[in-house]
């Protein structure tokens, strides 16, 4: 399912949409069909004459975040289009790829999905003739793109029924069934999110020894945590609903999407030790069409500060422009997944582990799961 | 069998006849059999290997399991079900008939995705049946949503109308002169159902069941709404192939062993006996 069905769907549930709203949003949703479908889907129709950049993201506020922060000046300053769309994935990249005619340019992958795409062939390398990438750190860095994107996997609370005083400070609290004897709301895939990490951290494993990770070890931590005490998510922003609804008090959650629910009012909070930082990319799908449209969307993404700042501002993501963090106010900045301040205290999601482990692991995880 | 009846055919008719049948072989080729080709051409690069992959794969067993009891739990339920509501339209004073029909086919043409989450709004932990369950004094917290009772739910609420349409066609084909004749040689209301219409309805509760237990093996958004992780059924292992394993050989293989399946299940259907009121057909 798509986020935004998933959205739609999730406010109906809550009782934020009125029910004639919510039916007719619905069948429009329905007749855009589940989510094998909604691979298929193509851009609004490639405008034959300007040029453009077809980008696949994650959809909802992330999106929202890098319209505003790049497609929108870029499009300005270029006259290159961009058009956004939502369901980046791994597989989404794998059919555009093999079609031979992709239909998107620009597919959204995180850090353990991108080494698997470039071990299959679906990327164009980067032309550094037309992307500058001298202002991004080495480690947010490969030949097939930088990390437009790094972000933090964290505890998010209700504080109408969590008082920051006794909130959740690590992992070890989070597990704490006795101190918090609710549900908690877990992000299930496993690869993209990190429980594992955390529930190797809540069983008392240090930062610094996290890898290379002890599947069985942290399975067996999930186990002490207990299944009846977890409510399963799939989709970013249903931790965020479901924490406002009151159906959960205690949900992991990806920062930026806290930090924009407080911004329209709601009682979050986050506390950042152990929180697990990971990244995506904005990878080139080999034979893309607009492939020269790309590059100057990736260079403007990578060298412009404003527009990077302004990203970093909505979200309190980093970007893989460094220089433009500068511009930010200090307390933003420190919050940031790549702060100094943060250093030793946050963990950095290993992407090279995944990348090697990554079949084996998530079909371990669905087999916990479903025993 | 119809060509037998009819008897010998001109050998040009019959030529005639079978253009005819051309523009749906088209239809079949292109948007079935071809496809179909491509999907098991896809499964068989390299060999048997994806099979193996597939079988091995420590999530075919609960898969497979879970398709199979909520799949003929459902059937079994919307049989029921449907033989019960049919019956009520076909015995429905004419008045009422189309407005009891209406109520069959209004859910029939919502969409699955409306219905799902409208079963999400009403079984959630604090929705209208948990806070009914508490008024009539159930004790502990009864979770009704993300496990399998609810996964059943959601299904019997949608294959409910493809069980009571083919045994609705096979009671108004009844003669009614049939009970009448029972009703003469001294068999009470039940027995006459039991040794008439009950036995003459059972092709069209064979073809519902049949239906309705393929419609189920291939559910695939009612088990991720509805559903929890243990309630991953044969076409969840086949999105999680596709999406997260990113492995389309193998997607494939699982996807040619479900329609196998089927089509396995689809030829012993014509086998079973199809003794209507007119005698053997």
């Amino acid at each position: 399912m798509t986020e935004d069905q998933m959205d739609v769907a999730l406010q109906a549930i809550r009782g934020r949409v009125s029910r004639r709203e919510f039916l007719r949003r619905a069948a429009l949703l329905s007749m855009s069909a589940p989510a094998a479908l909604a691979l298929l889907e193509r851009p609004r129709a490639a405008e034959a004459a300007g040029k453009v950049v077809n980008l696949a993201g994650y959809g909802g506020v992330s999106n929202d975040a890098i319209r505003k922060a790049w497609a929108d000046p870029f499009e300005q300053k270029t006259g290159i289009k961009v058009n956004l769309g939502a369901n980046a994935s791994l597989a989404l990249a794998k059919l555009q790829a093999q079609s031979g005619n992709p239909q998107w340019d620009i597919v959204g992958l995180d850090g353990s999905e991108l080494p698997t795409a470039v071990k299959q062939g679906l990327l164009e390398r980067i032309d550094t003739s037309k992307v500058d990438m001298s202002k991004v750190p080495g480690y947010l860095k490969t030949p097939y793109g930088f990390k437009y994107s790094v972000y933090l996997f964290t505890k998010a609370y209700d504080q109408r029924k969590i008082p920051d005083s006794s909130a959740p400070q690590n992992w070890k609290d989070f597990w704490d069934t006795g101190r918090y004897p609710m549900k908690r709301s877990i992000y299930q895939n496993v690869a993209d999110g990190s429980i594992l990490e955390a529930a190797l951290m809540a069983d008392g494993v240090p930062v610094s020894n996290v890898y290379p990770l002890d599947v069985e070890r942290a399975l067996k931590s999930l186990d002490r945590l207990g299944k009846a005490n977890v409510i399963w998510h799939s989709a970013n922003q249903q931790p965020i609903q479901q924490l406002t609804s009151g159906e959960v008090a205690l949900a992991t959650a990806f920062s930026g999407r806290v930090i924009v629910a407080r911004r329209d009012g709601a009682h979050l909070q986050y506390t950042l030790d152990q929180d697990v930082a990971s990244g995506s990319y904005f990878p080139v799908v080999k034979g893309s069409p607009n492939k020269e449209a790309a590059f100057a969307f990736l260079n403007f993404v990578a060298t412009n500060d404003v527009a990077a700042a302004t990203y970093m501002s909505i979200l309190t993501y980093a970007t893989g422009n460094a220089s433009a963090v500068r511009l930010l106010p200090q307390e933003v900045a420190d919050q940031l997944p790549t702060s100094p301040k943060l250093k030793g205290k946050i963990l950095f999601k290993d992407d090279a582990w995944w990348a090697d482990n990554l079949e084996k692991t998530v079909i371990r995880f669905k087999e916990w799961q479903a025993a | 069998m119809a060509g037998r009846l009819i008897g010998r055919v001109p050998a040009r008719a019959a030529l005639a006849r079978t253009l005819l049948l051309l523009p749906l072989c088209v239809v079949y080729g292109v948007l079935l059999v071809w496809p179909l080709g491509l999907l098991v051409r896809s499964s068989l690069d390299g060999g048997f290997a994806a099979y193996a992959e597939v079988v091995r794969n420590p999530l075919f067993r609960p898969a497979m399991m879970s398709t199979l009891v909520i799949s003929v739990v459902t059937t079994a339920i919307a049989v029921v079900l449907g033989y019960v509501c049919a019956a009520a339209i076909w015995r429905a004073p004419p008045v009422l008939r189309p407005l009891a029909v209406a109520f069959v086919l209004l859910p029939f043409w919502t969409a699955v995705l409306v219905k799902n989450f409208a079963w999400a709004a009403l079984l959630q932990d604090h929705g209208v049946f948990t806070a009914a369950l508490r008024a009539l004094g159930v004790p502990g917290h009864p979770v009704l949503l993300h496990n399998r009772f609810a996964v059943i739910v959601g299904m019997v609420h949608y294959v409910l109308p493809y069980a009571v349409l083919p045994i609705f066609a096979a009671m108004v084909s009844l003669d009614a002169r049939l009970e009448q004749a029972a009703a003469s040689l001294g068999a009470s209301q039940a027995a006459a159902v039991r040794l008439v219409i009950v036995p003459l309805t059972l092709p069209g509760v064979y073809a519902a069941a049949l239906l309705v237990f393929i419609i189920c093996t291939g559910f695939f958004i009612t088990p991720v709404i509805l559903g929890g992780p243990r309630d991953m059924m044969a076409a969840n292992l086949v999105d999680f192939y596709a999406r997260q394993l990113v492995d389309f050989r193998a997607a494939s293989a699982l996807a040619v062993m479900i329609i196998a399946g089927v089509s396995l299940l689809v030829s012993v259907y014509q086998w079973l006996p199809k003794e209507g009121q007119f005698g053997r057909l």
